[in-house]
C-alpha cells in the first residue's frame, strides 16, 4: 500500500510543496548556507502560501483548507495534521533542511501555545506575528528551552521566574535557540517555584523589545545554515502573568514540554528522511549516466546495491514517520514510535548522506556541493528536539519502564 | 617481532606532538575559517625538515639515504591530531619528490626540486575515475580535461599525475604554470589550499613522463602506497582528536545529575572509536614498513595491499569517530566554538581522495579473475 494512497490532501501536500523544494528552495539553497543567512524574501513567499507553521496557531485552514486542531469540536475524529506535517516536512527539507526550518522554525514555538495557550494569549501570539518588521522581514517565533548546561536534562533548567505582583520576573540564558537573534515572539521556559522542581517549569509568551529580554550572538554551524541559532538572554525581564501558558488548565509542568517535543518528532523524522531522498535521487541520476572502465555504473554491485540499500532505508524510515504521525492522528499514545521514527530519520539521513559521499569521491568535497551540504545537515536530526540517545532511552524506557544508564 | 618504537622514531613522534599542541592545534580554527594555511606554517614546518624531508641532499633537500614511510606515518599519527588541513599540506610534497627521484629524468628533477627547494609546494593526483582525456604525442603527452579538486594545488608548481593513455597507465610530472587554475573553497581540510587545474590540450613533454605502461603501473602502485599510509596514519590522528576532546567534555558535562561520560552508551561511541583507531594505528604502521621493504613485484603489491586496507578502515573509523565525538559534545558539537564540528568534515576526505577505495579493490580483484 501506498502511504500516500488513502488521503489525496497528502498527495497534493506533497506534490505542491515538491514542487515548490524544487523550483524555489533548491537554487538558493547553497547561497543561504555559505552566506549563513535566512531565506528572508522565500519565507514571504511561504508565509503567503500558508506554509509557516504558525498555521497551528493560526487554524489549519491556510494550507489544508480545514481546522483541524482538535479542540474545534469532536476530539476523537481522526484528523490527518500529523501526516501532513510528516509530507510536507519531508519536501521542504528535501529542498534544504536549513531553509526547511528557516520557513517552520516557528512551529515549535506556536506549537505549546496552540496547545496550552487560552484565547487571550493565542490572540497575543498572533497580534505579535503580525505584519513585518522594520527589515520587511516576516515575523518569526522562537521556543527557548535549553540552556548552556541543560539539553537532555530539563529538569535541570536553571532559569527562573519569580513572581512579583501581577508579573512575573525571568532570569536566565538561553542556549542554540532557532530563531533566537531575529525573533519577534518567544516562548521561553522557566521555573516559577524552584521547590516544586519540575513541576514549577512554565512556558511564557514574551514579545521582542520586552525590557530584559535580549538576544544574544548568532551561533556559526555545521549545518542547517539558512535556519538561524542564537543565544537569548532574561535579565529581570518582566512578563504580564496572563501571558503565561498553562493558566486555568491543569497544566504539568515540565511534561508540557516533553508531549510539545513528541508532538513534533515525526515531522523531524521526515525532514531527515527528506535529506536521506535528496542524497539518493542525486546519487541515482548520477550513476544512470556514469560508466565506470567501460561499464555502466548501474552495472556494478558495488554501486547499485549501495543504492539499493539507500531505498530500503529510506523507504523503512518514511513509513516509521508515517507510522508515528498516524498514530497522533488516531488520537493514540505516540510517544514510542514518534521517538523510533525521529531517532531511525535522523540515523538514515546520516548513513545515506555518508555513503554517497564516499560514492562520489574528490568532487564532492567541494564546500556547496549538494551532498556535502546534505551530510552537513543531516547530523542536526541526531541532537536537536532529543539526542539520539535520549530517543532511545524513551524507547527503552518503553520497554522495559526504566531508564537505563 | 617488535612492537616499541626505537630512539629516533621516539623522538620524531615527541618533536611533531610539541609541535601539534602548541602551534597547530593554536592556529586550526582561524586556518579554517580563513581557508588558508597560516604563513607561520612554512617557515616553522620548514625548521622542523617537512617540504624538503624527500628532496635529495644533493639537490637542495634533506633526504640522505632511502626515505621512512615509517618515520612518516609516525608524524602523520601526530599531525592528524592537529589538523588535516596543514598536515596536507605540511606533507603534500612527498610523493612528488620521492617519484621524480626515483623515476625522473634530469630535467625533471632539476624542475622540481629547484621549486621545492625555493619553497615551492607540489601535489599528486589520480584519475580515478578515467575522466581526463590523455593522449601520445611523439614521446611526450597531450591532456585535455580537469584535474582536481586537491590539496596544495592552488598554489603547487607541479602535479605528480597518475591516469592512463588509452589502456595504458602514465604517471608524469605536470607543471602548473600557465594552465588556468581555479581556487577550490573545500568543506574539510580548508588550510590545505585546494584547487583544480584545468588542462586544453596541454603539452607534457617526454622529459617530464616518469613512466608508462607496466613500468608506470608498478610506480603508480608504490606512489599510492605511499600516500594511502601518509592518509591512514593522518586519519587515524585526527580520529584520536576527536575522541580526546570527546573525553575531556564527557568528563566535565553533566546531564541528569551525571557526568554524561559515565552513561553506558557514550563510553561504548568511546570505546569503539579507540578500538578503531588503535587497529588503523596498526594497520598504517605495518603498511609503512611494507613500503619500506618493497624490493620487487611481489613485496610492492603486498604493501600496496596493506596501505590499501588501511585506508578503508582509516576512512570508516575517522568518519564513525568524528560524527561521534560532535555526537557526544550535543548542541556544543554542532557550533563552530568547539574543535569537533571541524574534525567531522576534515574526516571526509580521507574516505573520498584518490577516489573510492572499496571500488578499487573489488575491480583489482574482478580484473584478477580475468572478469
Ligand atoms: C541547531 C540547533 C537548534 C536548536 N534549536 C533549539 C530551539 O529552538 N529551542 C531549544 O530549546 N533548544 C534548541 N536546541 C538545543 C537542543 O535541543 C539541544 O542541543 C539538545 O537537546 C541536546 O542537548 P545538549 O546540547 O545540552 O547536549 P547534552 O544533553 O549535554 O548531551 C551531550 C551528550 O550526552 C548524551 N546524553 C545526555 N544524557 C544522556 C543519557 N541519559 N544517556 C545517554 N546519553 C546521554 C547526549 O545524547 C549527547 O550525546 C537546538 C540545538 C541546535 C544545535
Amino acid at each position: 500500500m501506498d502511504i500516500f494512497h488513502d488521503n489525496p490532501m497528502l498527495t497534493g501536500v506533497r506534490q505542491m510543496l515538491g514542487a515548490f523544494a524544487k523550483q524555489s528552495i533548491r537554487p538558493i539553497a547553497v547561497k543561504h548556507d555559505r552566506d549563513e543567512s535566512m531565506p528572508w524574501d522565500l519565507m514571504k513567499m511561504a508565509q503567503g502560501f500558508g506554509m509557516t507553521q504558525t498555521a497551528v496557531v493560526d487554524g489549519r485552514k491556510a494550507l489544508t483548507g480545514k481546522d483541524e486542531d482538535g479542540e474545534s469540536g469532536n476530539a476523537k475524529k481522526p484528523a490527518s495534521q500529523a501526516r501532513i506535517g510528516v509530507a510536507g516536512s519531508e519536501e521542504l527539507a528535501y529542498g534544504c533542511a536549513g531553509i526547511c526550518l528557516a520557513i517552520g522554525g516557528s512551529g515549535l514555538a506556536a506549537s505549546p501555545v496552540s496547545r496550552m495557550g487560552n484565547e487571550e494569549q493565542k490572540q497575543e501570539f498572533r497580534k505579535l506575528l503580525k505584519g513585518d518588521d522594520e527589515k520587511g522581514h516576516i515575523k518569526v517565533a522562537a521556543m527557548a528551552l535549553s540552556e548552556p548546561s541543560t539539553g537532555s536534562d530539563i529538569s535541570g533548567l536553571s532559569t527562573t521566574a519569580r513572581p512579583d505582583g501581577d508579573h512575573f520576573v525571568i532570569n536566565g540564558h538561553k542556549q542554540w535557540i532557532t530563531n533566537g537573534a531575529s525573533a519577534a515572539v518567544y516562548v521561553v521556559w522557566a521555573n516559577t517555584d524552584p521547590t516544586a522542581g519540575r513541576a514549577g517549569v512554565r512556558g511564557f509568551i514574551v514579545g521582542r523589545g520586552t525590557p530584559g529580554l535580549v538576544p544574544g550572538r548568532k551561533e556559526t554551524k555545521l549545518g542547517i545554515r539558512a535556519s538561524e541559532t542564537a543565544q537569548v538572554h532574561f535579565e529581570d525581564c518582566r512578563v504580564h502573568k496572563d501571558m503565561m501558558l498553562g493558566v486555568g488548565q491543569s497544566s504539568e509542568g515540565l511534561s508540557d514540554t516533553k508531549k510539545m517535543l513528541d508532538s513534533t518528532r515525526p515531522m523531524v523524522g521526515a525532514q531527515a528522511v527528506g535529506i536521506a531522498r535528496a542524497a539518493f535521487e542525486y546519487l541515482v541520476e548520477r550513476v544512470q549516466g556514469g560508466t565506470m572502465q567501460g561499464t555502466p555504473m548501474a552495472n556494478h554491485q558495488r554501486v547499485a546495491f549501495e543504492l539499493a540499500e539507500m531505498e530500503m532505508e529510506i523507504q523503512a524510515a518514511r513509513a516509521l514517520v508515517h507510522k508515528a504521525a498516524w498514530m497522533a492522528d488516531h488520537h493514540m499514545d505516540n510517544v514510542r514510535m514518534a521517538s523510533i521514527a525521529k531517532a531511525y530519520g535522523a540515523k538514515v539521513a546520516q548513513d545515506v548522506t555518508s555513503r554517497a559521499l564516499t560514492l562520489l569521491g574528490e568532487e564532492a568535497l567541494e564546500s556547496g556541493h549538494p551532498v556535502e551540504k546534505w551530510y552537513r545537515d543531516a547530523k542536526i536530526y541526531d541532537i536537536f528536539e532529543g539526542t539520539g540517545q535520549i530517543q532511545r532511552r524513551i524507547i527503552a524506557r518503553s520497554i522495559f519502564g526504566v531508564n537505563p544508564t | 617481532m617488535d612492537f616499541a618504537l626505537d630512539d629516533e622514531q621516539t623522538l620524531i613522534a615527541q618533536t611533531v606532538r610539541r609541535f601539534v599542541d602548541k602551534d597547530v592545534r593554536a592556529w586550526a580554527a582561524d586556518a579554517d575559517r580563513a581557508g588558508a594555511a597560516p604563513p607561520r606554517l612554512s617557515a616553522v614546518g620548514g625548521d622542523l625538515g617537512f617540504f624538503l624531508d624527500a628532496v635529495p641532499e644533493a639537490s637542495g633537500g634533506l633526504l640522505d639515504g632511502p626515505y621512512s614511510h615509517l618515520r612518516r606515518a609516525l608524524r602523520g599519527l601526530e599531525l592528524g591530531r592537529g589538523c588535516a588541513g596543514m598536515a596536507a599540506v605540511l606533507e603534500t610534497n612527498v610523493e612528488p619528490a620521492l617519484a621524480v627521484g626515483r623515476w625522473g629524468s634530469a630535467a625533471a628533477r632539476e624542475a622540481l626540486f629547484a621549486s621545492l627547494a625555493g619553497g615551492g609546494l607540489a601535489t599528486t593526483a589520480r584519475d580515478a575515475r578515467g575522466t581526463l582525456d590523455v593522449t601520445r604525442d611523439g614521446d611526450g603527452l597531450r591532456i585535455t580535461g580537469k584535474i582536481g579538486p586537491v590539496p596544495a594545488l592552488a598554489t603547487a608548481s607541479h602535479v605528480l599525475l597518475a591516469a592512463r593513455t588509452g589502456d595504458e597507465p602514465v604517471l608524469a610530472l605536470v607543471a602548473t604554470a600557465g594552465a588556468r587554475r581555479e581556487a577550490v573553497a573545500t568543506s574539510g581540510w580548508r588550510a590545505a589550499a585546494w584547487g583544480s587545474l584545468v588542462l586544453e590540450a596541454t603539452a607534457v613533454p617526454a622529459s617530464m613522463v616518469l613512466a608508462r605502461g607496466a613500468a608506470a603501473a608498478d610506480a603508480i602502485t608504490e606512489v599510492l602506497t605511499w600516500y594511502k599510509v601518509s592518509l591512514a596514519a593522518r586519519a587515524t590522528g585526527v580520529a584520536t582528536a576527536g575522541m580526546e576532546h570527546a573525553r575531556k567534555y564527557a568528563d566535565e558535562r553533566i546531564q541528569f545529575g551525571k557526568p554524561i561520560g559515565t552513561f553506558e552508551s557514550l563510553i561504548r561511541l568511546r570505546d569503539d572509536a579507540d578500538t578503531g583507531a588503535a587497529a588503523v594505528r596498526l594497520m598504517a604502521l605495518h603498511a609503512a614498513w611494507l613500503a619500506d621493504r618493497v624490493v620487487d613485484g611481489p613485496t610492492r603489491a603486498a604493501a600496496h595491499d596493506a596501505a590499501s586496507r588501511a585506508r578503508v578502515l582509516a576512512g570508516d573509523v575517522v568518519d564513525r569517530a568524528t560524527v561521534d565525538a560532535v555526537q557526544i559534545l550535543g548542541g556544543y558539537g554542532f557550533v563552530n566554538d568547539y574543535p569537533v564540528e571541524k574534525l567531522m568534515r576534515d574526516a571526509r576526505a580521507f574516505a573520498q581522495l584518490l577516489g573510492d577505495e572499496r571500488f578499487d579493490r573489488i575491480l583489482a580483484v574482478r580484473a584478477q579473475q580475468g572478469a
